[in-house]
C-alpha cells in the first residue's frame, strides 16, 4: 500500500453464514453486519464518511439499497466488485482512503447472496472475463463438465501432484482441519467435523478433489470499521488492531504463457503479493501467528502455504503431516474454518476473514483463539483476478 | 353505430379517486351517468384518509357538464355508499366494485392484520356494497355490477397471497350472483384489469406500465354496464389494449370405473392421462361440471385383482405386429409335427417339400406366426394393460384356429390382436386373445383365438363364461381312428417353429416343473391330429381346411402313440379327441375341425397402397423456413431497427443452429451461431409446426417443448413472423426448390446419395472408430455450408473427437456450397481444384486443413451402412442423421491393451535399463484389465494388481494414444489417465511410445 497513515480497524461484524434458499436478503445481511461492526466500534454511524460495498452477484447499487438502512448521510458509497477477492478489495479502498488522509472513518461492507450449485457465468452474451483463464485451461487439460472454478483449481492440483508426487489424502486433510476449526465458530456454515476417510469418499468433482474439499455456495455478510489515529484518539479507543501492510496483485505474464495451472490459478500473484507485504511490514511468515487464507477449495490452500513462504514450493505436505497448520503448530490457518466449511459468500469473504483475524488479535476468539497471536496474516484470491494480502498487528 | 349512453342511469364506483376508478367514473360521467364517486381517499395500504380524491373527481366530472356526487365512507360501510346515491338521485342501476388495497408480503411475513384487513376491504366492502344495492335492483328488475378481481388471484402472484384470495374470491361470489341475478335482469361480470398498480410500475420498464393506462380498461366496464349489453357471469382480462375473456378448461380425464377401489398407485398410473389438455372440455356450469360423474354413475367395473384387471385389460388392442414367412417355415413346421416320417408318403410329401407340385401349407401352421408374435412382444414386456401375470402362471387352454383361405407358400402378414374374453373360473381365470393375421394386401388371412388359463388369477365374482361342453364325441364308436406314434425327439424338432420353453427339451428343466422328461408341445399335438383328420375326411387335400378347435387336457411324452379318433358330426365338421395309446390317456378333447365345402379363392389384388400415401411434399423444411424468413427480412428493411435484437434457433433432432440478427445492419438469417440475446430450443419438428401456423409458441413453451433462455422478454418481438404473408413464403420455397439448391437437403438428395448431415454422421462414426484421431489431428474444424446453409464443427482437438451441427469458431474454418461439400465427400470434387476455383474458401488455420486428409481413409462400405442405418432409424426422411448417429451405440472394439503389454514386455525384456530406470512397481488398470509392472530390477510383468508405488487407471484407447506418443502428463492432466500412489514415479514411465 505505500506510505501513509496508519489504519486502525476499530469494529468489525459478520452474520452467520447460511446456505443458499435459507438466508435474509442480501440488504438485511448487509445491515446486520454493518450494525455489528458499528457497536463493535461504539460509534454512530453517522460517523461514518465514506463507504466501500462489496458484491459480485446483483445489479448496480446494491451498496447504496443496503447502507441506506443505517441512514441517508449523502456520503459517498462506492461499489466494489473483484470476483471472489471483492471484500478485500472493498476493504483495501477503504484503508487507502484512510491512509491517505481522505476520510477519518470508513465503512467496508461485504455481502453476498448466492444461488444454489456451482458457481456460473452470469452474462452470457459478452466477452467472458475469464476467457484467458479458460483458453490456458482447455489448452492444458482440455474442459470437462466439472464446475469451472473446481476444474481450473482441481487442474493446479493435478499440476502439483505431477511435480510434487503429493498424496490424495494431504488434500483432503487441509478440509478435515476446516471442519475441524469450523466446528469451535458459531458463525460458520458447516460445523459438523469431517474425517480424511468421509472427505475421500465424497463425491468425486474433479480429480483430485472431492465434494467435501470444495467451498459451498454461501449467503452472508461481513464489515469493517476503518479509522485514522486521531479518530481511534477522539472516541478513546486505545491499543486497536492495525493494518501494518496491504497489497494487491493482479496477473502477471506467468498466468497464461507457462501452460502451468498453478500459475494460472494465482500463484504468482500471491507470492509477490505476500513478498510486498512482508518487505513493508518489515516481518516475514516467522512473525505470524494466525493466517486466514484462500482456501476455496483444498489444492489452493496447499499452493497458499508455499506461495505465502510458510514453507519452501513442494514442501507443503511436510507442513500438513507436521501439524503447522494448526493449534500447536508454527501458525494456525483459517481459525475460522476457511472458505471450505465457513463458506465463501463472495462480497463477504474477505471482510469475514477481516473479522476473524481482528478478533484473534483481540484475544476474543473463544474456543477458537490461537495462543499470542500478535500478528495475522490474510489472503484473499479472485480468478480474473486479483489477490489481496494484508498483515494485521496489535501492540 | 350509435354511442352507448348512460342517460338517467346512476352509477356507484367505489374507489374512483384514482386509478381504474376514476378512469371509470369519467367514462360513465361523460356518457351521460350520474355518478357517486366514492373514495375513502386512504393510502394504497389503508391508511389515512381524506375527501380530497373523491372531490377532484367530482370536480372534474362537473367540469366536463356531468352529474356526480362524491361520497367519502369506506366500502365497509357499503350501505352509506349506496344511501348516497339513493338520497341524491332515488336510484342505482350500476355498481363497479373497484376498491381495493395492497398488504403486499410473503406468506412466510404474513400477519393476520394484513389477511383480515385485505378481506375486508375486497370481499366483505364488495359483499357490504353490493348487498345494499341488490334489494333495490330486485325491486327495479334491473343492474349491472361489477367486481375487480386480478392476475394475482387467478395465476396467484409472490408476496400476494391475500390479495390473491380476495380477488378469486370475488370471482365466486360474482358467478353466484350472475346465476342468480340473471332472472331480474341484474348482470354481474368480473374483470381482471392489467393496469400499472405499485406492483408491477416496480417490476416493468416504464414502456410497459405506460401501455396499461386505466383508459384501456374502462372501455369493457362501460360496456359490461351497458343496457344493452346481456353478457353475465363472466371473467374477463383487459388492460394494455387486451381484451379477453376467460373460462374453465378441464382435461377429459380419467373416468374409473366404479364398484371397485381407486388406489393411488392407479391415480399415478394415469397422471398422464389426468393431466392431457389435448382432449378437454369447458365446462360452464356445476351441471355440466357433474356432467361426467352422473354418466359414470351407471357404470360398473368388471372386476378384477391384482393379476388382471379386467376393466383396463379386456377390449385392449395390441399394436399390430408384422412378420413373414416363407417355404422353409411351412415345412419345418410340418417336419416338427410330423408329416413325412414316410419320406416315400407322396400324401405327405407335399408338407415337405417345396417343389412338390402339389406343395403345400398345413394348415394349423396358422397359429405359428400369431402365437410367435404374442410370444415376442410378451418377452419385450408389451403386454396388454390391465394383465399382470407372469408367464409361469399361464396354461395354453384352448387353441381356435381359421384359415379364411389356404396358406400361400409364402406370406408378409400384419397381426392384430385384442384382448376378447376374460373369465373368472374360481382358482384361475382364463384370458382369451384374438389375433387376426392379415396379408400383404390388407386381406385377413388366419383368425386365431388363445385361450390361457391363468393360475390363481380368478375370484373376483366375475362372469365364468361359457361353461358347456362343445365338441363332445358323440356315444358311438369312431368313424374313424388313426394311430400314430410320435418320434422320440419330436419335441426338438418342433421347437424349432418357434416355441423354444425348455421345458419341451431339458430334462432338468422338465423335472423341475414335475415331469419325469420333457413334454411335447400342446400344439405339436394339435398339428398331429389336424393331419389325422385332413388324411381321413379332407381328400387329404388342406385346402379344404377351415377351422380347428381343441381343448388341451393333458402331456404328451415325445416317443409315446397318438391315437387320433374322429366322428364326422355333418358334411364339414368332424369331431375328434386325441389320445395316448400307452397311458389311455385323453389328451385333446372337445376338438372338431371344419371344412370348406369349396376351396376358398384369394381376393383379388388391391392397387398398391404406396402410390396412394405418396408423401405429401408440400411443407418446408427448416431450412426453406429460415430463407422464407431471410426474405420477409430484405423486403421489411425497417425490421432490425424496431426489433434491435438477435435470436439462436437450436434445433434439434435433426440438430442444426439458426441465427436471426435484427440488430445489426439491415438484419440477417445465418446458419450456425452460439450466442444470441435470446436463445430459442425446440425440436425441427416443433419450429416447422410453429412456423407452419399448426403450434403456438406459447403452448410448446409452457409444455417446455420450447425453451427460451436469455433475453426472453425478446422472443415477443418474433412477433413479426406471423406477418410473413404465406402465399409469398411458398413463392419463396418453390424458388429455391427450382434453383435446384435442394433447401430439403434431406428429402431433396438423390436417393443414393448422402446428403451432407449424413455425410457429417459418417465423419463422426469414422472418429468414434478410431480413437486416436482427435489425438493425432488436434485441430477444429468448422464447415460453413451454403446453400443450403448450414454449420458444423468436426472437434479433433478435444477429448476423443466429435462431430456437431452448429458452431461458430475453430482453429480452421471451410465454406463452400452444399453440394460441393458432398461433391467432395463423396470423391467427385477435389477439394484443391474447389479452392484454386474459389468455390472452397479455408480460413484461420489454413495449415489444419491439411489434416482433413483423413477423410479419404473413410471406408466407402463403411460409410454406405452407416447412412443405411441412419436412414432405416429415421423412416423416409434421411435428416435425423446427426442425432441417430449420435445416439448409435459405437461397436464394440477388441481391448488393445493386452497386445500394448505384451510389446512392453518384449521392450523391458530388450531393453533392461528402462525399468531399473524406474526403479517402482506400478499398477496398470487398463477397463477390466490390470498389470503389475515391476520396474525395479530388469522389469517384470504380471497379470492382476499388486503392492505398488503408483496405480495408473484408464481406459484402453487412452493406452492406445500412449503407445502412439501422447505424453502421460497430458493425459493425466486431461483426467483420462488416473494416478494413485506417488505421481512422480510416472514421470519416469517413458516407454510408451510406438508399442502399437
Amino acid at each position: 500500500m505505500g506510505m501513509g497513515r496508519r489504519v486502525n480497524v476499530i469494529g468489525v461484524g459478520m452474520t452467520k453464514f447460511q446456505k443458499p434458499g435459507a438466508s435474509d436478503e442480501y440488504n438485511v445481511m448487509a445491515v446486520k453486519a454493518a450494525r455489528a461492526a458499528l457497536e463493535d466500534a461504539k460509534i454512530e454511524y453517522k460517523d461514518v464518511q465514506s463507504a466501500y460495498c462489496g458484491y459480485v452477484y446483483g445489479d448496480s447499487t446494491c451498496g447504496q439499497r443496503s447502507v441506506y438502512e443505517l441512514g441517508l448521510t449523502g456520503i459517498p458509497i462506492f461499489n466494489v466488485n473483484n470476483n471472489c477477492s471483492t471484500g478485500s478489495t472493498a476493504l483495501m479502498l477503504a484503508a487507502q482512503a484512510i491512509a491517505g488522509g481522505l476520510y477519518e472513518c470508513v465503512l467496508a461492507l461485504g455481502f453476498e447472496k448466492m444461488e444454489k450449485g456451482a458457481l456460473g457465468s452470469k452474462f452470457t452474451d459478452r466477452t467472458n472475463p475469464l476467457e484467458w483463464q479458460a483458453n490456458l485451461m482447455s489448452k492444458v487439460q482440455g474442459f470437462s463438465s466439472a464446475p469451472p472454478a473446481a476444474q481450473m483449481f482441481g487442474g493446479a492440483g493435478r499440476e502439483y501432484r505431477w511435480k510434487y508426487g503429493t498424496k490424495r489424502e494431504t488434500f483432503a486433510k487441509v478440509s478435515a482441519k476446516a471442519r475441524k476449526h469450523a466446528a469451535n465458530n458459531p458463525y460458520a456454515l458447516f460445523n459438523q467435523p469431517l474425517t480424511v476417510e468421509e472427505i475421500l469418499a465424497s463425491d468425486e468433482v474433479f480429480d483430485p478433489l472431492t465434494r467435501f474439499q470444495c467451498c459451498p455456495p454461501t449467503c452472508g455478510a461481513a464489515a469493517a470499521i476503518l479509522c485514522s489515529d486521531d479518530f481511534a484518539k477522539k472516541h478513546g479507543i486505545s491499543k486497536p488492531v492495525w493494518i501494518a501492510a496491504q497489497h494487491m496483485t493482479t496477473d502477471f505474464d506467468s498466468s497464461f504463457k507457462e501452460d502451468s495451472m498453478i500459475k494460472m490459478v494465482g500463484f504468482d500473484m500471491a507470492k509477490d503479493c505476500a513478498k510486498k507485504v512482508y518487505e513493508e511490514a518489515g516481518l516475514g511468515p516467522e512473525d505470524v501467528q494466525v493466517i486466514e487464507l484462500h482456501d476455496c477449495f483444498t489444492t489452493n490452500e496447499v499452493l497458499t502455504y508455499e506461495a505465502l513462504g510458510l514453507c519452501k514450493e513442494g514442501e507443503a505436505e511436510k507442513l500438513i503431516e507436521d501439524g503447522d497448520n494448526t493449534y500447536g503448530g508454527k501458525w494456525v490457518t483459517n481459525p475460522s474454518g476457511g472458505l471450505l466449511s465457513k463458506g465463501h459468500p463472495l462480497g463477504a469473504t474477505g471482510l469475514a476473514q477481516c473479522t476473524e483475524l481482528v478478533w484473534q488479535l483481540r484475544g476474543t476468539a473463544d474456543k477458537r483463539q490461537v495462543p499470542n497471536a500478535k500478528v495475522a496474516l490474510q489472503h484473499n484470491l479472485g480468478l480474473g483476478g486479483a489477490c489481496v494480502v494484508t498483515m494485521y498487528r496489535v501492540d | 353505430m350509435s354511442d352507448l349512453r348512460f342517460d338517467g342511469r346512476v352509477a356507484i364506483v367505489t374507489g374512483a379517486g384514482n386509478g381504474l376508478g376514476r378512469s371509470h367514473a369519467l367514462l360513465l360521467a361523460k356518457r351521460g351517468c350520474k355518478v357517486v364517486v366514492n373514495d375513502l381517499g386512504g393510502s394504497a395500504t389503508g391508511g389515512g384518509r381524506s375527501s380530497a380524491a373523491a372531490d377532484k373527481v367530482v370536480a372534474e366530472i362537473k367540469a366536463a357538464g356531468g352529474e356526480a356526487v362524491a361520497n367519502y365512507d369506506s366500502v365497509e360501510d357499503g350501505a352509506k355508499i349506496v344511501q348516497t346515491a339513493l338520497d341524491t338521485w332515488k336510484r342505482v342501476d350500476i355498481v363497479i366494485n373497484n376498491a381495493g388495497i395492497l398488504r403486499d408480503t410473503s406468506f412466510k411475513k404474513i400477519t393476520e392484520e394484513d389477511w383480515d384487513l385485505i378481506y375486508r376491504v375486497h370481499v366483505l366492502g364488495g359483499y357490504r356494497v353490493t348487498k345494499a344495492a341488490w334489494d333495490y335492483m330486485q325491486e327495479a328488475n334491473y343492474g349491472r355490477i361489477i367486481f375487480t378481481a386480478s392476475a394475482a388471484g387467478i395465476y396467484g402472484n409472490f408476496g400476494q397471497a391475500n390479495y390473491s384470495m380476495a380477488k378469486l374470491g370475488l370471482v365466486g361470489f360474482a358467478n353466484t350472483l350472475a346465476i342468480e341475478g340473471k332472472k331480474r335482469n341484474i348482470l354481474v361480470n368480473t374483470i381482471a384489469p392489467i393496469a400499472g398498480s405499485r406492483l408491477t410500475e416496480t417490476v416493468l420498464p416504464k414502456n410497459i406500465t405506460d401501455a396499461l393506462k386505466p383508459e384501456y380498461v374502462s372501455p369493457l366496464v362501460a360496456w359490461l354496464c351497458h343496457e344493452s349489453c346481456e353478457e353475465t357471469g363472466g371473467l374477463f382480462e383487459v388492460g394494455g389494449g387486451l381484451f379477453t375473456k376467460l373460462r374453465w378448461e378441464r382435461t377429459e380425464g380419467k373416468l374409473f370405473k366404479l364398484g371397485r377401489d381407486i388406489t393411488p398407485e392407479q391415480v399415478k398410473k394415469s397422471w398422464s392421462v389426468i393431466t392431457d389438455f389435448s382432449k378437454s372440455t369447458h365446462p360452464a356450469n356445476v351441471t355440466e361440471s357433474m356432467g361426467p360423474i352422473l354418466g359414470n354413475l351407471e357404470s360398473k367395473s368388471l372386476g378384477g385383482n391384482e393379476f388382471i384387471d379386467v376393466d383396463t385389460a379386456l377390449g385392449y388392442e395390441l399394436p399390430p405386429q408384422h412378420s413373414s414367412y416363407d417355404e422353409k417355415d411351412l415345412t419345418l413346421y410340418a417336419l416338427g409335427v410330423g408329416a413325412g416320417q414316410n419320406p416315400l408318403d407322396k400324401d405327405e410329401l407335399k408338407y415337405v417339400y417345396e417343389n412338390a407340385s402339389d406343395f403345400a401349407a398345413l394348415p394349423t401352421f396358422g397359429v405359428v406366426p400369431a402365437l410367435q408374435m404374442i410370444f415376442d412382444m410378451y418377452k419385450r414386456g408389451e403386454t396388454a394393460p390391465g394383465l399382470n401375470y407372469g408367464f409361469e402362471r399361464i396354461l395354453h387352454g384352448e387353441q381356435y384356429t381359421e384359415l379364411k383361405r389356404p396358406l400361400p407358400p409364402r406370406a408378409k402378414l400384419t397381426h392384430k390382436a385384442k384382448i376378447k374374453d376374460i373369465w373368472d373360473k374360481g382358482k384361475g381365470a382364463v384370458v382369451v386373445t384374438a389375433i387376426t393375421s392379415y396379408d400383404e394386401d390388407g386381406n385377413e388371412l388366419v383368425y386365431n383365438e388363445v385361450s390361457t388359463y391363468v393360475r390363481g388369477a380368478g375370484g373376483w365374482g366375475g362372469d365364468r363364461g361359457p361353461s358347456t361342453d362343445v365338441n363332445v364325441p358323440p356315444d358311438r364308436a369312431p368313424d374313424a381312428t388313426v394311430e400314430e406314434k410320435i418320434s422320440p425327439s419330436q419335441a426338438l424338432l418342433y421347437r424349432l417353429s418357434g416355441d423354444i420353453n425348455p421345458l419341451h427339451v431339458d430334462p432338468g428343466f422338465a423335472q423341475a416343473f414335475g415331469f419325469d422328461k420333457p413334454i411335447l408341445h400342446g400344439l405339436c399335438t394339435f398339428g398331429f391330429a389336424a393331419r389325422h383328420v385332413i388324411k381321413t375326411f379332407s381328400k387329404n387335400d388342406p385346402r379344404y381346411f377351415k377351422s380347428i378347435k381343441v381343448r388341451f387336457s393333458d402331456s404328451v411324452f415325445p416317443g409315446e402313440t397318438l391315437v387320433t379318433e374322429m366322428w364326422k358330426e355333418s358334411g364339414n365338421k368332424i369331431v375328434f379327441r386325441c389320445k395316448v395309446k400307452e397311458r389311455d390317456k385323453v389328451v385333446i378333447s372337445n376338438a372338431a375341425i371344419e371344412l370348406y365345402d369349396e376351396i376358398p379363392k384369394a381376393p383379388a389384388k388391391k392397387a398398391p397402397a404406396a402410390a396412394a400415401a405418396a408423401a405429401p411434399s408440400g411443407e418446408p423444411t427448416s431450412a426453406e423456413a429460415f430463407a422464407v424468413i431471410r426474405d420477409f427480412i430484405e423486403q421489411n428493411g425497417n425490421l432490425a431497427s424496431e426489433v434491435g435484437k438477435t435470436f439462436l434457433f437450436k434445433l434439434t433432432n435433426p440438430d442444426s443452429a439458426w441465427t436471426i440478427d435484427l440488430k445489426n445492419g439491415k438484419g440477417s438469417v445465418t446458419a450456425g451461431g452460439d450466442k444470441a440475446d435470446c436463445v430459442l430450443e425446440l425440436s425441427d419438428a416443433d419450429f416447422r409446426a410453429m412456423v407452419a401456423g399448426k403450434a403456438d409458441p406459447m403452448k410448446l413453451w409452457t409444455e417446455k417443448k420450447l425453451k427460451i433462455s436469455g433475453d426472453v422478454m425478446a422472443s415477443q418481438k418474433l412477433m413479426f413472423l406471423k406477418k410473413i404473408d404465406p402465399k409469398r413464403a411458398m413463392e419463396v420455397v418453390a424458388k429455391l426448390r427450382a434453383s435446384g439448391g435442394g433447401a430439403a437437403p434431406a428429402a431433396a438428395a438423390p436417393s443414393g446419395e448422402p446428403t451432407s448431415a449424413e455425410a457429417f454422421a459418417v465423419i463422426r462414426d469414422f472418429i468414434e472408430q478410431n480413437g486416436n484421431l482427435a489425438s493425432e489431428v488436434g485441430k477444429t474444424f468448422l464447415f460453413k455450408l451454403t446453400n443450403p446453409d448450414s454449420a458444423w464443427t468436426i472437434d479433433l482437438k478435444n477429448g476423443k473427437g466429435s462431430v456437431t451441427a452448429g458452431g461458430d469458431k475453430a482453429d480452421c474454418v471451410l465454406e463452400l456450397s452444399d453440394a460441393d461439400f458432398r461433391a467432395m465427400v463423396a470423391g467427385k470434387a477435389d477439394p484443391m481444384k474447389l479452392w484454386t476455383e474459389k468455390k472452397l474458401k479455408i480460413s484461420g488455420d489454413v495449415m489444419a486443413s491439411q489434416k482433413l486428409m483423413f477423410l479419404k481413409k473413410i471406408d466407402p462400405k463403411r460409410a454406405m451402412e452407416v447412412v443405411a442405418k441412419l436412414r432405416g432409424s429415421g423412416g423416409a426422411s434421411a435428416a435425423p442423421a446427426a442425432s441417430a448417429a449420435a445416439s448409435a451405440p459405437a461397436a464394440p472394439k477388441p481391448a488393445q491393451a493386452p497386445a500394448i503389454v505384451k510389446a512392453l514386455g518384449e521392450r523391458l525384456a530388450k531393453s533392461p535399463a528402462l525399468a531399473s530406470e524406474v526403479g517402482a512397481k506400478v499398477n496398470l488398470v487398463v477397463g477390466s484389465n490390470a498389470w503389475l509392472l515391476d520396474l525395479t530390477g530388469k522389469g517384470a510383468i504380471s497379470e492382476g494388481k499388486g503392492d505398488a508405488q503408483a496405480t495408473l487407471t484408464m481406459e484402453d484407447d487412452d493406452l492406445v494414444a500412449l503407445a502412439k506418443g501422447e505424453s502421460l502428463r497430458t493425459l493425466y492432466m486431461h483426467g483420462r489417465v488416473r494416478v494413485d500412489g506417488d505421481v512422480r514415479v510416472a514421470h519416469k514411465l517413458n516407454f510408451w511410445k510406438g508399442l502399437v
